[in-house]
């Protein structure tokens, strides 16, 4: 991710020298919080952020967006792409998309090691078992009709769509145990899901029941907004500028350590 | 004759009723046994060897997981009865349960425990059927008198929960401030309250039935 | 945890149908209800723990995690206690459930009040008061509260247990057999018999997070979260603190470097800035 962004910083400062406008630096999860927040109307939710590159629970508190529980390893979507690697899954149009469209024909339920400790959540345990579960499949395919890998509790063969439903089964019931753990420490009913792995239906889906469990509900923004995106930068940067937040020429580099907890949420109270 | 006591214990149905009679100086014990491992019908009874129970709670928790599974269709034993022996031991191993805990051709201190699992079991059928099966003396089923029949030395063996005296102190590192390890209260030679012992026991027993086996 | 309750999710699971009165909900966590029931007979109080089954997960998977959080807890306090740590006894449990309905367990009721709550009474009650007895009186039986913590929280990480979650809501304060819970007279009495609550056991309880570890690690991390509930939720207890880390430092060997990986953990701050 570091060139795309060194460019973008490059281009940012160019334009703002060339036209002698002013510089707002925005953290990317704050963006896609913020337009999360826009465009479903969610006062207050406690919003989970999963995307290839993070993974992390938040919820507002006094002028900063906290992290109440995230990801110890990788995070959640580059689990789902290194999986669908080691399954030869294409990648076309998307490892997780591919992901959740054979997971829908899957219906055995594999053994996959659950790991939430406390607030967190970590994925490589379970990307540890996908190796040896790969070759597994693999092995029992090549044994031929009627042999291979046969699930105990059904007897049927084990497939690459069982593989996968397994996969979402489990790491969303993860995401969703952190949320609703978040959820019961601040006392919220509501759940903001944003980042690319927030277009999963399924992952929608589960976080639904626990929400309307809880007597809440669940908002997730369209896959346009879902996604990486250039408005909800300029959307977060807008917020922040009409709280007379700039960012002067020589802070603004671009850093992959900006923690979504060190902004100060100054435009709500 | 002492009466047959009756229970009824809390969260089982209210009409669920636990007939309990205990025995000294029982004659008869291998007849009793016989009957039983026939599976005669009208002996279907926990007979239980009394010097291995602690105290009334430690029975009545094993009735609580007997009847419980009972209810909902869960026995890993032949009926409820039997649960109730197999329920007392720390893992699930049934014949080594009934053995340890069930009535032995030596007994002589007997627990008899009916369940009422259908109207027709009451305490007066079961009260009659025991003056005419169990040669031995009632004696009241409370603390008091099973503390006097207890081995406590087998029960800790039997729940290996050994203390210093079994385990000896070799082996066993101390701490700075001078205790030892596995210095439970069990374990400490220097608890001179026994009834505090016996509690812990219990509390330890408790445990080990509750987890069976799963450690 | 104070917050608004929820609405209760799910009806008690069978066995806890069959009774009056109704087992009292007493929290509403995410992950189980507790309720103060009896067990066997009403002479016998106890604190029942149910793990509802979560519709969103998948059942077998449901199923599983119940089951093994169930046990696990259970298998920790049974460890526990076996070894010489002050937590409940453990009653009875059903890991399984009966079809849809969660699994619980049933534990020994722990008479007397979460040291946070005396903590936080405690303050009030010196700020109220200005007699000079008081603040002795306090300050030791403090002291020595602290030295407790201390010998229990380092008892359990020396049988290699780490708590998950050790904050001043999860030790309870049991009183002494003499010790009076009310402290209802006049002058610096009173305060002098609150006091006296501070000489109680300390009892840990909620074992729900907790896991059985001999990582420097995870026990310098349990020490951070209650270092952090203290200065968070009890700042004027603070320097107290210092005394639970002193004789926890003396409780068992490698005591000591617990406290040296803890220096670190304090600066490398947990990930989250939110606490207690």
């Amino acid at each position: 991710m570091g060139a795309p962004l060194q460019s973008v910083a490059v281009a940012a400062r160019t334009l703002a020298l060339l036209w002698g406008k002013e510089l707002v630096g925005v953290n990317h999860c704050v963006g896609h919080i913020e337009m999360g927040r826009e465009i479903t109307g969610a006062e207050n939710p406690v919003v989970l952020y999963v995307s290839g590159g993070n993974t992390q629970v938040i919820a507002y508190a006094s002028q900063r967006y906290r992290i109440f529980g995230e990801a110890l390893d990788i995070a959640v979507g580059n689990c789902l792409d290194r999986f669908a690697r080691t399954l030869r899954i294409s990648n076309e149009p998307a490892p997780g998309y591919n992901i959740e469209q054979m997971a829908k024909l899957g219906r055995c339920l594999v053994d996959l090691p659950y790991a939430v400790k406390g607030m967190d959540c970590s994925f490589s345990g379970i990307l540890a078992s996908v190796d040896i579960l790969a070759e597994k499949l693999e092995a029992g395919e090549r044994e031929g009709a009627g042999k291979g890998w046969r699930d105990e509790g059904s007897g049927q063969l084990v497939t690459r769509e069982d593989l996968c439903f397994s996969l979402q089964e489990t790491v969303f019931a993860m995401l969703v145990e952190i949320t609703e753990r978040a959820m019961a420490h601040v006392g919220s009913r509501q759940v903001l899901i944003v980042g690319g792995v927030g277009s999963n239906e399924r992952l929608q889906e589960m976080m639904g029941i626990m929400a309307r469990d809880r007597g809440g509900s669940v908002f997730a923004t369209d896959e346009r907004f879902c996604i990486d995106n250039g408005i909800m930068i300029a959307h977060a940067g807008l917020l922040a500028y009409r709280t007379g937040e700039v960012t002067r020429l020589e802070d603004s580099t671009c850093t992959q350590r900006f923690r979504t907890d060190e902004v100060f949420v100054k435009w709500r109270d | 004759m002492t009466p047959l006591q009756t229970f009824h214990l809390a969260h089982l149905p209210p009409d669920l009723a636990i007939h309990v009679a205990l025995y000294t100086d029982v004659q008869n014990a291998p007849i009793l046994r016989d009957q039983l491992l026939q599976g005669n019908p009208d002996f279907e009874y926990a007979l239980i060897e009394a010097s291995v129970i602690l105290s009334t709670t430690h029975v009545l928790a094993a009735v609580f997981r007997a009847a419980n599974d009972h209810l909902y269709a869960r026995l890993k034993s032949r009926n409820v009865h039997s649960e109730i022996v197999f329920s007392l031991g720390a893992n699930n191993n049934i014949a080594q349960s009934l053995r340890t805990f069930g009535i032995t051709s030596t007994t002589t201190n007997l627990l008899v425990i009916k369940l009422s699992t259908d109207p027709g079991i009451t305490a007066l059928t079961v009260s009659e059927h025991l003056s005419t099966s169990i040669q031995g003396t009632q004696v009241d089923f409370n603390d008091a008198t099973l503390t006097n029949m207890a081995d406590i030395a087998k029960v800790r063996k039997l729940y290996k929960l050994g203390g210093v005296e079994e385990d000896g102190s070799k082996g066993k590192r101390r701490r700075k401030d001078g205790t030892e390890e596995g210095s439970g209260l069990i374990d400490g030679a220097s608890i001179k309250d026994s009834e505090r012992v016996r509690k812990e026991l219990e509390v330890a027993i408790l445990g080990l039935m509750a987890l069976k086996g799963v450690v | 945890m104070n917050h608004p309750p929820d609405p209760p999710q799910d009806p008690l699971p069978p066995p806890f149908t069959h009774n009056q009165p109704t087992p009292t909900l007493l929290t509403q966590g995410a992950e189980a209800l507790l309720y103060r029931t009896h067990f066997l007979t009403p002479s016998h109080p106890c604190a029942l723990k149910y793990r509802p089954s979560k519709p969103y997960r998948h059942p077998i998977l449901d199923k599983r995690l119940t089951r093994h959080r169930i046990l696990s807890e259970a298998r920790t306090l049974v460890k526990c206690r076996r070894e010489g740590v002050s937590v409940p006894g453990v009653l009875a449990l059903d890991a399984e459930g009966d079809g849809a309905s969660g699994g619980w367990m049933m534990m020994e009721w722990i008479e007397g009040r979460t040291v946070r709550e005396v903590l936080i009474e405690g303050a009030k009650r010196r700020k109220d008061d200005r007699d000079e007895g008081v603040g002795e009186e306090w300050e030791e039986g403090m002291r020595l509260m602290m030295g407790k913590i201390g010998r229990v929280v380092g008892r359990m990480h020396e049988v290699g247990v780490c708590h998950g979650d050790l904050t001043t809501s999860n030790m309870m304060l049991r009183p002494l057999d003499k010790v009076q819970q009310n402290g209802e007279a006049t002058n610096g009495e009173h305060v002098r018999r609150f006091g006296e609550i501070l000489q109680g056991d300390i009892v840990l309880i909620d074992f729900g997070l907790a896991g059985q570890s001999l990582q420097d690690e995870d026990k310098a991390v349990d020490l951070y979260v209650l270092e952090r509930a203290f200065g968070s939720t009890h700042p004027e207890a603070e320097e107290g603190f210092q005394e639970v880390l002193r004789i926890y430092g003396d409780s068992y060997k490698g005591a000591k470097v617990v406290l040296k990986r803890l220096e670190e953990v304090r600066m490398r701050g947990r990930k989250r800035s939110m606490l207690g």
